[in-house]
Formats: C-alpha cells, sequence, structure tokens
C-alpha cells in the first residue's frame, strides 16, 4: 500500500471519550456514550446543525477500482448500515435463467450454470425494473446473451476455441434495448474470466437471461468484491514513562513503518500523518520493556471505509449508491408509519372522548 | 440446491414420436463414431470394434437456475 | 406475500395512548434496526429504545419504544426516521464536496 495523503491530526482526537482501549488480549470502551441522560448536564439529543458541524468526509485514495475514505463522526451503526447495503442491498445485474440447448463438454450444465450466474455485468442497473417471481421477462426487465462455441481443430492442428470465456457472451437485444443502450454494448466487466475449456469437437450452446437483484438474494448480485472500514488508530506515548533511548528502535520496530519517528538522540514520537498505517499489531504490549510506556486506542467515530468495486458501478458511485438505498428505506418505513399514525388518528377522532385505544392491531374493543 | 434438477422444456412431440420410433443412436467411447444398438446384437463398434458406447445427449433444452 | 403483510404493525400488549409499543418492521433486518434505534436513542423523551431480529429465517425486526411523559412512541419513530434521513442527505453531500473538491491520492489500479 502505497502511503496515504493525510496530515496532522486535528486535536479533538485526543478527546478520551471518543477512545476505544486496545489492550493485549482484550478491548475496552467499545460502545458510545453520547445519549441524553448519560453525562449529567450534557446535552446529547440529535441536532443536525451539531452533526453538520462535526461531520467530515474526505476521500484519500481513489483509484478506477477502488476507493478508500473518511467518515468522521458518525455512530458505527451508522457506518454499519452503510456497509451492510453495499454488500447485500446495492442492486446489480446478474445472468439468472440458463437455457441449455447443447454442452458436450466436461462441465456440468449445473456447474457452468453456477459460474455463468458470477460473471460481472456491465450493466447500469438503473435502467432496469426487478422481475419477481412469475413476472413475465420482458425488455425493461431482462438482458438476454447468447453463448455458442465449438471448439475444433485448425489446419496446423491447433486448437480453436479451446477456451470459454466471458467474453464469448453475446449480447441479444430485446425490444427497444438496442436505442436505450447504444453504444454501451452489454457486456461482462472482465471478458477474460475463463468459462469452461473444450476440446476439439466438444461445443457449448445456450442462452442466458441475466435479470436485476441485490447481493442479499444470492452473492452474484453484490456490486463491490469488498466493503469495509477500520477505526483509526490513535498511538498515546505516556510522558511520564519515556521509552529509554536505547531501546528505541527495538520500540518503532513493534508498529507499522514510518508510524514511529526516532530522533538523533533516541526520543520516540508519533508520526501523525502515517498513523493511519499502523495495523495494531499489539506487538508493542508483549514487552514487558515497554510496560506503561505507551497505550493503544482507536478512534471511535473515525472510520476508514474502503471499498472495491466489481461490477457496473465506479467505485466513487458507490457509497451514494448505497445512501440512495438507505434513503429510499427510510422513506418506505416513514410513509407507513404516516399511515399508521393517520390510523390512529381516525380511530380517536371516531370514538370521541371515549379513552379507545387507537391499536393498529384491532385487539382492543371499542368501548361505548 | 433443489432448484438445480434441471427441468425439462416440453419440445414439440411430434419431434419426439418420430425418435422413439427410430432406433437410438449411441457413441462410441473409443473413436466417437456413431452406432446402432439391437437387440441380440453385441455391443460393438462398427469402426473400432470398441465394446463400450455412450448414449447421445438430449436435443431438448434443458433449463438450469444460475445460484 | 409481500402485498399481504404490512411494513408495520404494532405488537399486542402496546400501551393505548402508545407511550410504549413494539413495532414490527418487515422487509428490514440490522441495517435499518440498528440506526433506527441509534436514532431514536437520541431523542431525550425516549426511556428506552431497542431492537430484535427474533429469528434469522423470518425477514422482519421487533423495535421496542418506551416513551417518558405518556408521549407517542409513533411520533417519535416518525420523527427519528426524519432524522435519519436528514443524515444521510448531509453525508451525501459531504461525500460529493470532498469527492469534486478535495486533493487526494489518484492511482492506476490493474485488474
Amino acid at each position: 500500500m502505497a502511503s496515504s495523503s493525510s496530515s496532522q491530526l486535528p486535536s479533538s482526537v485526543y478527546n478520551p471519550r471518543r477512545h476505544v482501549g486496545v489492550h493485549a488480549e482484550r478491548v475496552s470502551d467499545v460502545a458510545s456514550t453520547e445519549f441524553p441522560g448519560h453525562y449529567p448536564g450534557e446535552d446529547h439529543s440529535w441536532s443536525l446543525a451539531r452533526f453538520k458541524e462535526s461531520l467530515k468526509v474526505s476521500v484519500k485514495r481513489l483509484s478506477q477500482r477502488s476507493i478508500e475514505f473518511d467518515l468522521v463522526g458518525v455512530d458505527a451503526s451508522i457506518a454499519n448500515a452503510f456497509r451492510r447495503i453495499l454488500i447485500a442491498e446495492v442492486p446489480t445485474i446478474a445472468i439468472e435463467d440458463v437455457f441449455v440447448w447443447n454442452n458436450t463438454s466436461v462441465i456440468h450444465d449445473e456447474v457452468l450454470a453456477q459460474r455463468l450466474g458470477l460473471i460481472p455485468l456491465n450493466v447500469d442497473p438503473a435502467l432496469f425494473e426487478f422481475r419477481l417471481p412469475g413476472d413475465i421477462p420482458y425488455d425493461r426487465n431482462t438482458l438476454v446473451f447468447q453463448l455458442e462455441v465449438e471448439c475444433s481443430r485448425g489446419k496446423k492442428g491447433e486448437i480453436i476455441n479451446e477456451y470459454v470465456t466471458s467474453g464469448d457472451l453475446k449480447w441479444v437485444p430485446q425490444g427497444e434495448q438496442e436505442s436505450v443502450f447504444g453504444d454501451m454494448i452489454p457486456a461482462a466487466t472482465n471478458k477474460d474470466i475463463v468459462i469452461a475449456k473444450l476440446r476439439p469437437g466438444q461445443i457449448i450452446h445456450m442462452e442466458l437471461h441475466a435479470i436485476k437483484g441485490v447481493g442479499k438474494e444470492h452473492a452474484k448480485w453484490n456490486p463491490v468484491a469488498t466493503a469495509t472500514y477500520r477505526l483509526h488508530p490513535l498511538i498515546l506515548l505516556n510522558p511520564s514513562k519515556p521509552v529509554p533511548p536505547h531501546l528505541a528502535q527495538k520500540f518503532a520496530s513493534c508498529f507499522s513503518p514510518g508510524v514511529i519517528k526516532v530522533s538523533s538522540d533516541g526520543q520516540v514520537s508519533v508520526d501523525e500523518r502515517h498513523l493511519r498505517k499502523e495495523t495494531m499489531s499489539r506487538e508493542v504490549l508483549r514487552h514487558k520493556e515497554f510496560e506503561g510506556c505507551v497505550e493503544l486506542k482507536r478512534i471511535r467515530d473515525w472510520f476508514i471505509f474502503s471499498i472495491e468495486s466489481e461490477g457496473p458501478y465506479a467505485p466513487e458511485a458507490l457509497f451514494p449508491e448505497a445512501i440512495k438505498v438507505m434513503r429510499g428505506k427510510i422513506a418506505s418505513i416513514r410513509s407507513a408509519a404516516e399511515a399508521l399514525l393517520a390510523d390512529s388518528q381516525d380511530l380517536a377522532g371516531g370514538a370521541g372522548a371515549v379513552a379507545s385505544a387507537p391499536d393498529a392491531d384491532g385487539d382492543v374493543e371499542m368501548g361505548s | 440446491m433443489n432448484s438445480q434438477q434441471g427441468q425439462n422444456y416440453g419440445s414439440n412431440p411430434g419431434q419426439q414420436g418420430l425418435q422413439q420410433s427410430r432406433e437410438m443412436e449411441y457413441l462410441c467411447a473409443d473413436c466417437g463414431a456413431k452406432n446402432e444398438i439391437r437387440s441380440r446384437e453385441p455391443i460393438r463398434c462398427r469402426e473400432c470394434g470398441h465394446r463400450i458406447m455412450y448414449k447421445k445427449r438430449t436435443n431438448r433444452m434443458v433449463q438450469f437456475e444460475a445460484r | 406475500m409481500a402485498e399481504s403483510t404490512p411494513k408495520i404493525q404494532i405488537l399486542k400488549g402496546a400501551e393505548p395512548d402508545l407511550s410504549a409499543a413494539t413495532y414490527q418492521i418487515h422487509d428490514e433486518s440490522h441495517t435499518i434496526g440498528n440506526a433506527l434505534r441509534w436514532m431514536l436513542m437520541k431523542n431525550p423523551k425516549v426511556e428506552f429504545c431497542g431492537y430484535s431480529v427474533p429469528h434469522p429465517s423470518e425477514n422482519h425486526i421487533n423495535m421496542r419504544i418506551q416513551m417518558y411523559d405518556g408521549l407517542s412512541s409513533l411520533t417519535a419513530l416518525i420523527q427519528a426516521l426524519k432524522d435519519l434521513d436528514d443524515l444521510c442527505v448531509t453525508i451525501d453531500e459531504e461525500y460529493g464536496k470532498s469527492l469534486q473538491n478535495d486533493q487526494y491520492e489518484r492511482w492506476d489500479e490493474k485488474s
């Protein structure tokens, strides 16, 4: 991993309330305590203005396949919701139905079908609708591919079509798909995935139907290779028990390279710019001579996200997509809750002053 | 896994009836030549004399779920 | 099947004024459960909030909310959903800003 572009840490990082303790065999202070009523005289109720002030999102590294960014100032439940959505609920397109006309290869139909399902396709899922069980396939919910490969021996004895790869998938446009897709020909994101190997005379001929789905249904619809976060590491040196100069190099070698600086006179200090590279191996805690010299922490609300795209989405587009899905979920629960509230108010209004229960499950009798 | 059983799609019955009346073709396991197997005749390849035959794959389409 | 089950049901045993109730939310999991629980706990009028996934093969969560002062837990739930949405919008905006304006390392990753 190349060095990440990171600067000096803000001083608020040293607020002990933000620290998760990392010890030799256990962790401490894992859960957040910033709730109303926990600290006397402190207001920890939700405030959008305060949240906006403390929130910091900053992209650190970006390639054509992956992104690393910091999400600072949110609770683990929020960060985890986005991580879970990235893996399980951001939709993609994948092959679902395989119609085998002929397959004389040594790979069984079932195995071949399973392999085909896992091929990531470059199709924008926004162009498609979900096809639920029982729905009729048509051009807005189904993408058709043809896979027809025959292996043979050439004039010079060479084998033609020895490898069936994902590049052999041929898109068959349906309905208005041709005009919708234009130059964006649906295909595999990687054309070099070997699907099967053939010998001369063997043939594979099948039709493949791809549909939109989400990762919680089957991993083939997972848009990411990985979506993970880790908490920002922090190393606190104890000023009242400095590391002995003759052990400074040994101390530094307990951490990831570049994390600990050693001055010419053997003084040890933490290089904040490279702190995020620390792997938190806890090696330093194994050595008696460093006992009490250092404390290992993680910052509870500083999430270092790492997302690798494997599918149609650009890596930087995945996180906004997850937020979109999250907002969709919130909206559907909210409309249901508001309908429930309207129902209960109707009920209460209809019953007048009688203390009848506005209970949605209808279990409470209406006294009258 | 239960969805893994291939379901035969009903192909046209006319073709099926035609096939049943005709002799079944088998492939020699050694040389790949087409052979017919008749009752009371030894199973033996016409080309190479090999005694193992493979049944041909169905002509019908088979559907699978890619899961 | 999905059509017939309502998105939210109030389970039996809720207080008549809904000052304490358990809401069964269908088609949801820890993803929304934990985030919503956190947002509800940020409300000073909420006495208690917790959620559970009663069984991994059943596709719903139970969200228990108890309120102080006889307030309605349903209103608190709706407020929490609103706040959670605001939070999402804020994060989205901040992310977009960083992606647009920040200086970050761009590198070539071979696949």
